[in-house]
């Protein structure tokens, strides 16, 4: 079955919803997919209950307008639940398969967002160990606290706001452990006082930790897990790190939860396969760069295709808004003025990038494993054997380790562990970029493949 | 209130709840064991990407539990490798 | 060693490898050169398939036997650390046409020197009981195996470095230096290195690398997608595919030749085939084709409906006109030698063809009539 729509957008988190709204009430028939059950991505997921969302989202208000315009827009065709398995160009075309049937369209906007960035440590694959995003998901979609003596650590701004949350619903906060240094935002600073409401968001943060008495300590990092006989988490080693995450003590701490974030990477996945080449910034994160019209496609194209959202590089909620308003206008081909808009987005962007200075990841990580520390986990593939593949075999580039020990080649498609790889490697940024070509982007089965009615 | 079953167990769950939330509420954080060195996994990522949360559903493997929400009757089970 | 090594190996996929490592074993100092990593080209798009039930009587046959054997004589010498395996392959046939030429064909094979059984109903039931009840008649292979192409061309290049030989990645040839009809040595973007003796196992891209010597090989690519399965339960339990294959290696048809071939691997995947067609290099991945491979392969086992698909390989098989591959020395050029277009056997071929050669630059008697893969038989004074 054939679904055609003028704009197309994918992903209706913060992004995708503005683009959406913008895009409709310029005049344009549009379609938002999005994979999920609900609307609002992973920034506003929600549970469906009323008090319990208003009360665990910051602005839930201002998302809960936005998902309530969307949905009552006439313009708009709302796909939810929706997973497209794979993406083409035919014919100057632009193809989306998924399982209800083939979208067909000429205009599109990519908002697929990101996922928690993850690093490799001893016991990372213990069940109690989790991302922060993850700790986040069981609260606000489904208002479950993760557990009852949770440790949280990592680095950036993403920390705050999940132990704020799982601190004012009760749950004990063992510690969190932040890697970079209390003054490091110092460098920043003139960045940070332009953006107060920045500052305020952050007071609000610490102001909910302090009465809950949850500590906050800087230049520490979780580097390994252990597990009690019944196979899941009983406490972490928590190590004094220096700004090159080399290991200067350690000491145990017992949880059942150790929530950890280190930052955001992109989902490419979908724009790789249209063709978009990916782009590295400097600290080696991949994202879709864009014109000032978030256009992402080259201008020759007779299809379009934008960006909008983290896609482009991890900026927040804001960011991604002010990027959607603009793709959306931007795809209508609307004669409004995006001037105000542009500034806005160019003030938001600054201060994301002031964020990579803050919150580095240098690679002394690879000192905390050991031999038997699995980097990929779906296929089991530990550090050892990666590293008997680069000495041994020859196997110096990602794909050829990939090729050999099956890493990146299981079911989560290299998401979780392909950055790694690259950097345990020294890969060229060029290396990973290649790497990430997938034309199937998330399983399909026989029988549905065998059944589509494909172009 | 609704209820499925784990492992032959009769739990409860809140409607809309994903599984794996409905598990993590009720002590539970093993949803499979891994196909070559059969250790535990469970809840990892939380958002559908990495695919370790997966259990068998009503007899269907590889599903993704984070993403599934708890329907009444669900049957359950901790899977075995792939 | 890298300045004038005694033979150069321009290609280090399988054929490259496995050449190289029966140099190294009759003295030769060995430089193996590639302009990318280790199988950079079509083998690391192979299923790793070691066959001989899908060749008639002939020089192929022949040299598909040898390298069977020769594949456990590597794994006997340097370890099975490429997952080897004589699983053991099935063909079945669901026309009645299909099914007289199947049983046509094991039996010309069993002349020649092949373990082909026909079997009944049940007896196909026993070994593949997944295997759709609409069919009845097939043919096991028992000789037939499988390995996994990446771990055996990174096993053997090892190996051929511990045996005194050298690879030189990411180094590309410029050109192959020759005068008075003898090959002096290759050109690198980092200089000249002499040899007497030059290989071109460059695979898909052989006919390139014959021009840079100002020679031709007539060998183009024939594309070919892989299905790749989620990591599942054991559900195949040999090499299956459909005796149409046969014909369909050997078409001269420039269109879509498809028909099913379907096996487990040792990591748990199961690899769904086999397409071929001749669009050049066309990069991309055409789903009509991928559709039909998923067709077909429910139609031999329903129950692979319900398997989840994680990838898709897309591979470039080199090919000769007649479909043979090219073992022997260019028809001007002395010291030049051939390896290449083994077409979607290459792995299977590769330790029969780098014996082939070797014996015959050593000009010692060569196990068999190397003559059908000569490359002068593409010479343009030839003609008949």
């Amino acid at each position: 079955m054939e679904i055609k729509h003028q704009v197309i957008v994918v992903g209706a988190g913060p992004a995708g919803l503005n683009a959406a709204k913008y895009a409709a009430n310029a005049g344009c028939d549009v379609a938002l997919i999005d994979s999920g059950k609900r609307l609002g991505g992973q920034y506003w997921r929600h549970s469906g209950v009323d008090e319990l969302d208003r009360k665990l989202h910051h602005n839930f208000d201002a998302g809960s307008l936005l998902m309530d315009a969307v949905r009552a827009n006439p313009h708009i065709t709302i796909y939810s639940d929706t997973s497209i398995w794979s993406a083409s160009i035919v014919d100057n075309q632009i193809v989306l398969r998924t399982k209800s049937g083939v979208f067909l369209t000429e205009r599109l906007i990519l908002a697929t967002g990101a996922y928690d960035r993850v690093i490799p440590f001893p016991g990372w694959d213990i069940p109690g160990v989790m991302t922060a995003g993850a700790a986040q998901a069981l609260l606000k979609g489904s208002g479950v606290l993760a557990g009852e003596r949770i440790m949280i650590a990592g680095t950036g701004p993403f920390l705050l706001p999940v132990a704020a949350s799982l601190a004012s619903e009760g749950s004990r906060i063992v510690r969190i452990s932040e890697a970079s240094g209390v003054l490091a935002w110092l460098p920043q600073l003139h960045v940070l006082l332009r953006n107060p409401s920045k500052i305020l968001e952050a007071i609000s943060y610490f102001s909910i930790l302090r009465r809950n008495g949850v500590s906050i300590r800087n230049r520490e990092a979780v580097v390994a897990a252990r597990a009690n006989e019944s196979g899941v988490l009983e406490s972490v080693t928590v190590a004094k790190i220096d700004s090159n995450f080399k290991i200067l003590s350690t000491h145990e701490i017992e949880c059942d939860v150790a929530a950890i974030s280190w930052g955001f990477s992109t989902d490419i996945a979908l724009a790789s396969s249209l063709g978009l080449k990916a782009s590295a910034a400097k600290d080696g994160s991949l994202f879709i760069s864009t014109d000032e019209d978030q256009l992402a496609s080259t201008k020759e194209k007779s299809y379009k295709i934008f960006a909008a959202g983290e896609l482009t590089g991890v900026g927040g909620s804001d960011l991604a808004l002010i990027e959607g308003a603009i793709a959306g206008l931007a795809a209508a081909s609307a004669k409004s003025d995006k001037r105000r808009l542009f500034k806005v987005r160019k003030k938001l962007r600054r201060f994301a990038g002031s964020l990579h200075h803050v919150y580095r990841v240098p690679l002394g990580w690879k000192e905390w494993l050991t031999p038997e520390t699995v980097i990929c986990r779906c296929e089991e593939v530990d550090y050892g054997t990666i590293v008997h593949a680069k000495n041994q075999l020859s196997a110096t580039d990602a794909r050829t380790v990939k090729l050999m020990t099956r890493c990146g080649m299981g079911m989560c498609q290299g998401k979780m562990c392909s950055r790694n790889i690259s950097d345990l490697l020294g890969s060229s940024d060029g290396d990973r970029i290649r790497g990430s070509e997938r034309p199937i982007i998330t399983p399909i089965t026989l029988g549905e493949l065998a059944q589509e009615g494909l172009l | 209130m609704i209820h499925f079953y784990f492992e032959g167990e009769l739990l409860e769950a809140r409607e809309g709840q994903s599984l794996a939330a409905a598990l993590v509420q009720n002590q539970e954080r093993i949803t499979r064991l891994t196909r070559i060195k059969s250790t535990p996994r469970g809840l990892f990522c939380g958002i559908g990407s990495c695919f370790d949360c997966l259990l068998s559903i009503n007899g269907v493997m590889n599903q993704r539990s984070c993403i599934t929400e708890v329907q009444e009757g669900m049957v359950v089970q901790i899977q075995n490798g792939n | 060693m890298k300045q004038s090594p005694d033979a150069i190996v321009i290609g280090a996929g399988i054929v490259g490898a496995t050449t190289a490592l029966a140099l190294t074993r009759a003295g030769f100092r060995t430089l193996v050169i590639d302009r990318g990593n280790l199988a950079n080209g079509t083998t690391s798009a192979g299923e790793g398939n070691i066959l001989v039930s899908d060749k008639g009587p002939g020089a192929e046959l022949d040299l598909a036997l040898r390298s069977r054997d020769g594949w456990f004589e590597i794994a006997e010498e340097i370890g099975n650390s490429f997952e080897l395996e004589a699983k053991g392959g099935v063909v079945v046939a669901r026309s009645d046409a299909g099914v007289k030429g199947l049983r046509d064909l094991t039996s010309k094979q069993r002349s020649a020197g092949v373990e082909a059984q026909d079997v009944s109903a049940a007896e196909l039931r026993h070994l593949e009981p997944h295997l759709s009840h609409a069919i009845t008649e097939g043919a096991y292979y028992p000789q037939d195996s499988q390995c996994q192409p990446m771990l055996a061309t990174a096993h053997v290049l090892k190996t051929v470095a511990n045996n005194g030989g050298d690879f030189l990645p990411g180094t590309t040839v410029t050109k192959i230096k020759h005068s008075h009809g003898r090959v002096e040595g290759i050109e690198t973007p980092d200089g000249f290195i002499s040899a007497p003796i030059v290989i071109n196992a460059a695979g898909t891209w052989a006919g390139e690398i014959a021009e840079l010597a100002g020679s031709s090989l007539p060998i183009a690519p024939r594309r070919g997608f892989i299905l790749v399965s989620v990591p599942t339960r054991k559900l195949i339990f040999h090499k299956v595919y459909d005796a149409e294959y046969v014909a369909n290696v050997a078409s001269g048809s420039a269109d879509l030749q498809s028909s099913s071939v379907v096996e487990g691997t040792q990591s748990g995947t199961i690899l769904i085939g086999a397409s071929r067609e001749r669009v050049g290099f066309k990069e991309g991945i055409d789903y009509s084709v991928l559709r039909i491979l998923a067709r077909q392969a429910i139609e031999l086992f329903p129950i692979l409906a319900e398997l989840q698909l994680l990838r898709v390989y897309r591979g470039f098989r080199p090919y000769a006109p007649d479909h043979l591959p090219v073992i022997g020395e260019d028809s001007e050029i002395k010291g030049l030698w051939h390896n290449a277009g083994h077409e979607g056997a290459g792995i299977g071929l590769a330790p029969a063809s780098a014996q082939l050669i070797v014996e015959s630059i050593r000009g010692i008697p060569t196990f068999m009539d190397a003559a059908a893969f000569s490359p002068s038989r593409f010479s343009k004074e030839v003609v008949a």
